[in-house]
């Protein structure tokens, strides 16, 4: 299945980084053909540029829900938070409104199927000093999570609601 | 006696603005401060840095404008050394700048502005967003958002990165493109230019009925000020040329090198405001003064490029010179769009544009000053290095803090009526309108991403009696 996954994060600050530590993860394992994994330092309008139709697109980013921190969720399009819900950075459009415009502007580039792999840190406003240890523990998890999905595909694949 | 210290942790993040307003006894506001805390120190942290990764390490001031500072760094450094890059650094440079002016400027437009532009000022803010904007316009969005993406991968095929490039090096570009580098920047320039030229009609009419819809703010954002732009041969020049200043009745009262700029701008620390102001210093006087791009298009005589004169000249035809209105600048972007996208074309059919592109430069115990107009205007960098290559001393001199000055009294001005009438979110939204025409770079002047964090203190005696903030 042609997938796409996108992993946003800045390694420089605190848990936002976990985006980052999980490309890395991924990066080094054999993936499917047909699989892509990259890398944005900010979720926002760029995605765009990186969608090509695929059937399964993966976002994989660090979140603020209210969990206890180093849970990962696996969340479906429709309940993927609005912008306002971002961590961290004031700048960028959110990730949820960047593929609404996707889907409006360029239908041929949305990906039909939009999950969200999503770790809840604790610690965005320190820089330099790597992820949190709870949040590094979850990172195995949340890479596995993201390999389910590739694996099985969005249709028998349970979310976390 | 009491003394409260606030600080106030919002403000450590790019992004944030805090407007402080001190009123006497009787209520009336008699200053106002648009607090910026923009430079975060790098004046500081680039002392001890090994002066030839100043191009890499001040991009990183900013992700908004990381070209313009990776730039003029890499500029400074050829004026420390004393040497030119050979023509086709330079224009390997200036179409590289080209690419991040057509980014910023086509974000600037049709993302952050654009709801604006699309919806006017009064509709319903739910939607005024980038996706409410695309639902209603998906023609003028998919091609505006097209332009931005086009001007970054040009900045990106010749900077290595689209966001925080690093070629630029004292001396030229360190990058060699290959044919096929050269083929795809043929095609991201020629693209850009088609979809400028059509947008710019459909752009202006909407800003057109933008200005017509709302001559209350035409007329109180009309602030009379100095202009500081650059000028070659008296026509603009976003990458190089002379720093011309012209007086609030359009007279040209001064033009220099940006090396001598220490004899013409007075920078000082002002009370309870992060932000030092600058001032204009010529014939003996201290004058307030603006950048940007409606500075560029008041002291410059026209444009390099045809389609772009053409548009320079219905501007100045309308507006006039000098045209004081901070509203205006979404026009000379639209201005400055058309010549970037002219000029990029233009470049790329330079033959000089493949022959050798650096030259050696030694930068060891010298000193550089060099400018460029950032998107947001003059950008000034001034290194002092050591016999070792070291950082000894940091100036840098940024748009947003020349505009301070002509802000706070935009604000002051606004303010008076807004308090009167008692209605905080009215009063929120106006100051917040008059921040956001001045463009300062901060992502909070993007109102279209969420909400805008915002926070409105208003001072009485020293002491602060209400506190109003929207986050």
């Amino acid at each position: 299945m042609r997938t796409l996954v996108v992993c946003i994060g800045n390694d420089l600050v605190g848990d936002d980084g976990v985006g980052h530590e999980i490309f890395r993860q991924l990066s080094k394992r054999a993936l499917p053909s047909g699989v892509r994994v990259c890398l944005l330092g900010l979720g926002g309008i760029d995605i765009i540029d990186h969608l090509d139709g695929e059937e399964l697109l993966i976002v994989v980013d660090a979140v603020q829900l209210g969990q206890p921190a180093g849970t990962v969720r696996v969340l479906p399009w429709e309940d993927i938070p609005a912008s306002d819900l971002r961590p961290v950075s004031g700048h960028g459009i959110g990730i949820r409104e960047a593929l609404q415009v996707c889907r409006r502007l360029y239908p041929d580039k949305a990906a039909q199927n939009v999950y969200l792999v999503g770790v809840e840190g604790s610690c965005f406003n320190e820089l330099g000093t790597g992820l949190t240890d709870i949040v590094r523990r979850a990172v195995p998890e949340a890479v596995g999570r993201v390999v389910e999905l590739i694996d099985s595909g969005p249709v028998d694949q349970p979310a976390d609601r | 006696m009491a003394k409260t210290i606030n600080i106030d942790p919002v403000t450590r993040i790019e992004g944030h603005a805090r407007i402080l307003l001190e009123c006497n006894d009787a209520g009336t506001v008699e200053e106002a401060f648009f607090i910026v805390n923009e430079l975060r120190g790098f004046e500081r942290i680039l002392v001890g840095m090994e002066a030839h990764t100043m191009p890499q390490v001040t991009a990183r001031i900013c992700g908004v404008c990381p070209t313009a500072h990776h730039l003029v760094a890499a500029k400074a450094l050829d004026n420390a050394a004393g040497v030119e890059p050979p023509p086709a650094g330079r224009l390997l440079r200036e179409l590289m700048y080209m690419g991040h002016m057509i980014h910023s400027h086509s974000l600037s437009l049709y993302v952050l502005a654009g709801p604006d532009l699309v919806f006017g000022l009064g509709g319903a803010a739910a939607s005024q967003n980038i996706v409410g904007m695309v639902e209603h316009n998906p023609e003028l969005s998919k091609k505006g958002l097209r332009l931005r993406s086009l001007g970054q991968k040009i900045n990106e095929v010749i900077g290595g990165r689209g966001i925080h490039p690093v070629t630029a090096i004292a001396g030229g570009i360190a990058a060699k493109l290959t044919d096929a580098q050269f083929d795809r920047l043929k095609e991201l320039t020629d693209e850009a230019l088609t979809l400028a030229c059509e947008l710019a009609p459909v752009t202006k009419e909407l800003l057109f009925r933008l200005f017509d819809d709302n001559p209350v703010l035409l007329d109180k954002l009309n602030v009379p000020s100095w202009y500081l732009g650059t000028v070659n041969g008296g026509k603009l020049n976003v990458y190089d040329g002379t720093l011309r200043a012209m007086d609030e009745d359009g007279r040209i009262r001064a033009e220099f090198n940006a090396t001598d700029y220490v004899s013409y701008l007075a920078e000082r620390t002002v009370k309870r405001s992060y932000a030092k102001e600058v001032f204009l210093n010529v014939d003996g006087a201290e004058h307030m003064y603006r950048v940007s791009t409606l500075a560029r298009m008041n002291v410059v005589d026209g444009m390099e490029t045809p389609l772009a004169q053409k548009e320079f000249e219905e501007f100045r035809n309308r507006y006039g010179r000098p045209s004081h209105n901070a509203i205006l600048q979404m026009y000379c972007k639209l201005v400055e769009l058309v010549y970037c996208c002219e000029k990029a074309g233009e470049i790329m059919g330079n033959p000089e544009l493949r022959g050798p592109s650096r030259v050696a430069a030694t930068i060891n115990g010298k000193h550089g000053i060099a400018h460029i107009e950032a998107p947001r205007g003059v950008l000034i960098h001034d290194y002092k290095i050591s016999e070792d290559g070291i950082i000894q001393a940091a100036n840098m001199i940024v748009a947003t803090q020349q505009n301070t000055a002509a802000i706070n009294k935009s604000l002051k001005e606004g303010a008076i009526n807004l308090l009167e009438g008692g209605d905080d979110e009215k009063m929120l939204n106006g100051l917040e309108f008059v921040v956001r025409c001045y463009d300062p770079c901060l992502a909070c002047s993007t109102h279209a991403i969420g909400h805008m964090e915002f926070a409105v203190e208003v001072r009485c005696g020293g002491r602060m009696v209400r506190r109003i903030r929207r986050t």
